[in-house]
């Protein structure tokens, strides 16, 4: 991306090295570090101060002054540093460096006169600094989720933010309190907060913070309303119709692959519930089938145990098969969904980036029409050029990212796909070898 | 016999070796009623020998090589297409140079087929008749072609055929009846000397009528059982085969389905650049997964062959039943006729009528019979009493005989049958192993492509 393809800083020696890199957005660069090298409670106190500044520093600098924590942190994170940064990411996402640990899990049922709902516990074990304990455990709903999630997306919208479940399960109607839709539900929200909690500007957010640690959280929400509206104003700057002069060729191609992405994700996704389904329905009929050879055996004599084997074999061939069949349910489809909801996350981002870039290119023209000298290039442009180029970093970054969690994820998915089939067929395998010499043996004595 | 058993094992290996291999089943069939033949003469091992080999099977090479589709002109006078098969026979005279001998062949169709086992049937009533192959295909399942003249259908008929053939062969009465030797080597003038020989068709057709009507005072335990059994058995075997149809339908989906991964993933693969060619080969795999399960199943369609031959022998084995029944029926029918005269020809001679008749109402309205008449009338009822008597003893006779027979018959039988369906259960159980192996062996490969994504 930009050239600033400077040495690339270590994860813990080259904290500064990020700082002497000329950000676009960083008109004072010291000043922001004093900032943010102060404490997290920066970051408390202003909650989102800078989208609604239009200060075209602000973003960067956000990114800027989040790694406070840590030397280790100040390095990584990558919105606003180059592509190179990317394989650092890696290395950070692989380690030992990762700092904050989410889990969802436990969900409970609340019946109250008004409404019925499931919360779930959010663990949060951490050594960051702008943590005041160690440990937090606070129950959340789906909803403080949903606000989380809007409350990223507005104080971040140069990033790609985690999708989470869709809030009506689209396929008929699901009795939203069953044990498979809440556990299905429970395991992507931890994925989604995983996902946040290991993103280098994200797990920053002070949001992301309340949302872990406060007690109260509805009183966290009443406070954003405000925030929203304005935010509303800077995006919907551009009307749509416009049409970008010059966007860059890697978000083109970005956009595209989605497309395409999304439909192929959207075609395994609906022959893999066809599979389950002709796997059910071959279930139900193996389960038909097994028996009849109990019932046969009830007739012979000779012939009653080999029978009686043929038909414990079948079952045990349709237990596997069950158990299959849960796993391609549980496991596979959700991710499946998840990396389409990505897809449809990533898109909106690109939308916000196309705005942005239109908005300045907009300005540009407005001020090259002014002022034919062009000798100066008005502040105001100049800061709207800052902003874009600052989004195209941390857009980039964010994309190659999700770039590498996809490869891993759907490596790891297939890879375990493949495995449980090969399990199935290993037990059922045993199974039929096991009645064989049951049936030989009793030809022999007679 | 333990040679016997030994032999037996090794096609059970052999069958494992070469599952696809359609003609094993027959060989099999046609090796093993030697010792069924051990049975029938005294159920005692290696005594059987002799009777070994007087059966045709050990004279008579037989083959059904060939099923052809003809055309011709039926009785009617109509076009009418049909199959015919080619049987071929070869002499193993005992000559040391057998295999050059040279082979007879003729062609038959389905209907002399069953011309000839209905003639078996009526002839050896205590015979279980081996049954011949559907006429239609049942129990099929979508992608199997219910037409009679598909191919598959023609090919699984054939073998079928020649396994029907292979067992009367090597059965220990049928193999030796003329008119089957006849069916096998004599091209012209069979049908004329079926009809000839059969003149009990008839028979077969009021058993048929009696069955439903019919009531037996005191059934033979053993058959009324029996005959419980053949339809059990018949039940269980035809609900088994089609919930079996069912289940390779729902396999055939399973699979089938897999295949729509391979082309979703190769279209993925062109979009992605790390993870392409991983992708782009497990598609491939997820093709050949697909692809896999057309012979799978068609290797099960054997399995279900042999058990639908049960399915029809529990109809000939419910056939044996009710001939027997109609013996025992007429056996008590005569017995009862026997008993009425007897009786009346003592009231005419002590002259009481113990039970309330219209005859006795009229002798005594209209005068009593002279006695010239009341003492022919007596002699012709001792002559028929006399008559009655021998019949009665006949038939007592026949009965027995049938009995004996009949049950030598269905003992072999039951041997037969579980001797078979185990080696079935076994081949089935082997379709299933070589089904995992393929299946492992595929996931396996998918899986090296997955993890090099």
């Amino acid at each position: 991306m930009s050239g600033s393809s400077t040495p690339k800083s270590l994860p813990s020696s080259g904290q500064r090295a990020l700082h002497d890199i000329k950000h676009p957005l960083s008109c004072s660069p010291g000043a922001e570090e004093e900032a943010a090298a102060g404490n997290g409670a920066d970051v408390f106190d202003t909650p989102s101060p800078d989208l609604p500044n239009t200060e075209p520093c602000s973003i960067g600098e956000k990114d800027l002054s989040l790694p406070n924590g840590t030397p280790a942190d100040t390095s990584s994170p990558a919105s606003s540093s180059s592509l190179l940064n990317r394989l650092q990411l890696d290395d950070d996402m692989d380690g030992e460096t990762r700092d904050l640990f989410v889990t969802v899990d436990d969900p409970k049922k609340h019946v109250c006169t008004m409404e019925t709902y499931i919360t779930y516990r959010v663990s949060t074990k951490t050594t960051r600094t702008e943590f005041d304990l160690p440990e937090y455990s606070v129950r959340r709903r789906y909803q403080d989720f949903d606000w989380l999630r809007n409350k990223l997306e507005e104080t971040q919208p140069t990033h790609l933010i985690p999708p989470l479940p869709e809030k009506f399960v689209v396929k008929g109607v699901v009795d939203r309190f069953s044990e498979e839709f809440v556990e299905t539900r429970r395991k992507a929200l931890d994925k989604f907060l995983k996902r946040i909690a290991d993103h280098p500007v994200l797990s920053f957010n002070e949001h992301f913070n309340i949302f872990l640690t406060a007690k109260d959280l509805n009183s966290h929400k009443k406070q954003g309303i405000t925030l929203l509206s304005k935010m509303g104003e800077s995006v919907r700057y551009v009307t749509s119709g416009y049409k970008l002069r010059s966007r860059p060729v890697e978000f083109a191609a970005v956009a595209e692959y989605l497309d395409t992405f999304a439909l192929k994700l959207g075609t395994i996704d609906r022959i893999a519930q066809r599979i389950i389904k002709e796997q059910v329905e071959y279930l139900v009929e193996l389960r038909e089938y097994g028996p009849i050879y109990s019932t046969w055996s009830g007739l012979e004599g000779e012939l009653s145990e080999p029978l009686e084997g043929v038909s414990a074999c079948i079952g045990n061939c349709s237990t596997a098969l069950e158990e299959q069949t849960e796993d391609m349910t549980e496991d596979f489809l959700p991710v499946l969904r998840e990396y389409i909801l990505y897809s449809e996350s990533m898109k909106n981002v690109l939308k916000k980036r196309d705005q942005v870039q239109a908005e300045y290119e907009a300005k540009l023209e407005a001020a090259a029409l002014k002022r034919e000298e062009r000798t100066l290039v008005p502040t105001d442009v100049e800061k709207c050029q800052d902003k874009v180029e600052c989004f195209n970093a941390d857009l980039k970054a964010d994309m190659e990212r999700w770039q590498n969690n996809k490869r891993q994820d759907f490596r790891q998915l297939l890879v375990g796909m493949a495995d449980k089939n090969i399990q199935y067929y290993e037990k059922c395998l045993t199974s039929w070898e096991s009645i064989i010499p049951l049936l030989q043996e009793k030809t022999e004595p007679k | 016999m333990g040679d016997g058993a030994g032999l037996r094992e090794a096609e059970v290996i052999c069958a494992r070796e070469a599952m696809s291999d359609h003609r094993e089943p027959e060989l099999y069939h046609a090796g093993e009623p030697e010792s069924d033949v051990d049975e029938e003469s005294d159920g005692l091992a290696g005594s059987g020998e002799v009777t070994d080999e007087n059966c045709l099977l050990k004279k008579l090479e037989i083959n059904v090589s060939e099923a052809e589709k003809r055309t011709g002109k039926n009785a009617v006078n109509m076009q009418e297409t049909y199959t015919a098969y080619l049987i071929e026979t070869r002499s193993l005279d005992g000559q040391p140079d057998t295999q050059n001998s040279p082979m007879d062949s003729l062609w038959r169709r389905y209907s002399e087929f069953e011309l000839l086992r209905n003639y078996l049937s009526v002839s050896y009533p205590f015979v279980v008749v081996p049954p011949l192959p559907e006429k239609r295909a049942e129990f099929v399942w979508h992608k199997l072609s219910a037409d009679n003249m598909d191919p598959d259908f023609v090919e699984r008929r054939r073998i079928g055929l020649e396994n029907f053939l292979l067992r009367v062969a090597s059965h220990p009465v049928l193999s030796h009846d003329n008119i089957f030797t006849l069916f096998l080597t004599q091209d012209n003038g069979w049908k004329e000397a079926v009809n000839e020989a059969n003149l009990q068709v008839k028979a077969d057709s009021r058993l048929k009528s009696l069955n439903a009507t019919f009531r037996v005072k005191n059934p033979d335990k053993r058959f009324t059982e029996l005959k419980h059994y053949s339809d059990e058995l018949q039940s269980v075997i035809s609900h088994l085969l089609r919930v079996r149809a069912r289940v390779a339908d729902r396999l055939y989906g399973v699979y089938k389905v897999h295949g729509n991964y391979g082309r979703v993933f190769s279209e993925w693969s062109a979009i992605e650049k790390e993870m392409g060619d991983g992708l782009q080969s497990a598609g491939h795999h997820m093709d050949v997964y697909a692809a896999s399960i057309d012979d799978i199943l068609e290797e099960e369609e054997h399995y279900a062959d042999q058990l639908k031959e049960y399915l029809f022998y529990a109809e000939a084995l419910r056939a044996v039943c009710r001939k027997h029944e109609l013996m025992q029926y007429d056996l008590e029918m005569s017995a009862q006729d026997l008993a009425s005269k007897k009786q009346q020809c003592e009231e005419l001679a002590t002259g009481t009528v113990r039970t309330f008749s219209l005859k006795g109402m009229t002798s005594k309205l209209f005068g009593q019979e002279t006695p010239e008449q009341r003492e022919s009338k007596i002699k012709l009822l001792e002559e028929q009493i006399e008559e009655g008597q021998e019949q009665l003893k006949v038939q007592n006779a026949e009965s027995r005989e049938f009995v004996k027979n009949s049950w030598l018959e269905i003992e072999r039988f039951k041997d037969q049958k579980n001797r078979d369906l185990k080696e079935a259960l076994i081949s089935y159980a082997v379709m299933q192993i070589s089904m995992c192996k393929k299946g492992i062996q595929v996931w396996t490969n998918a899986k090296e492509c997955f993890s090099k994504m």
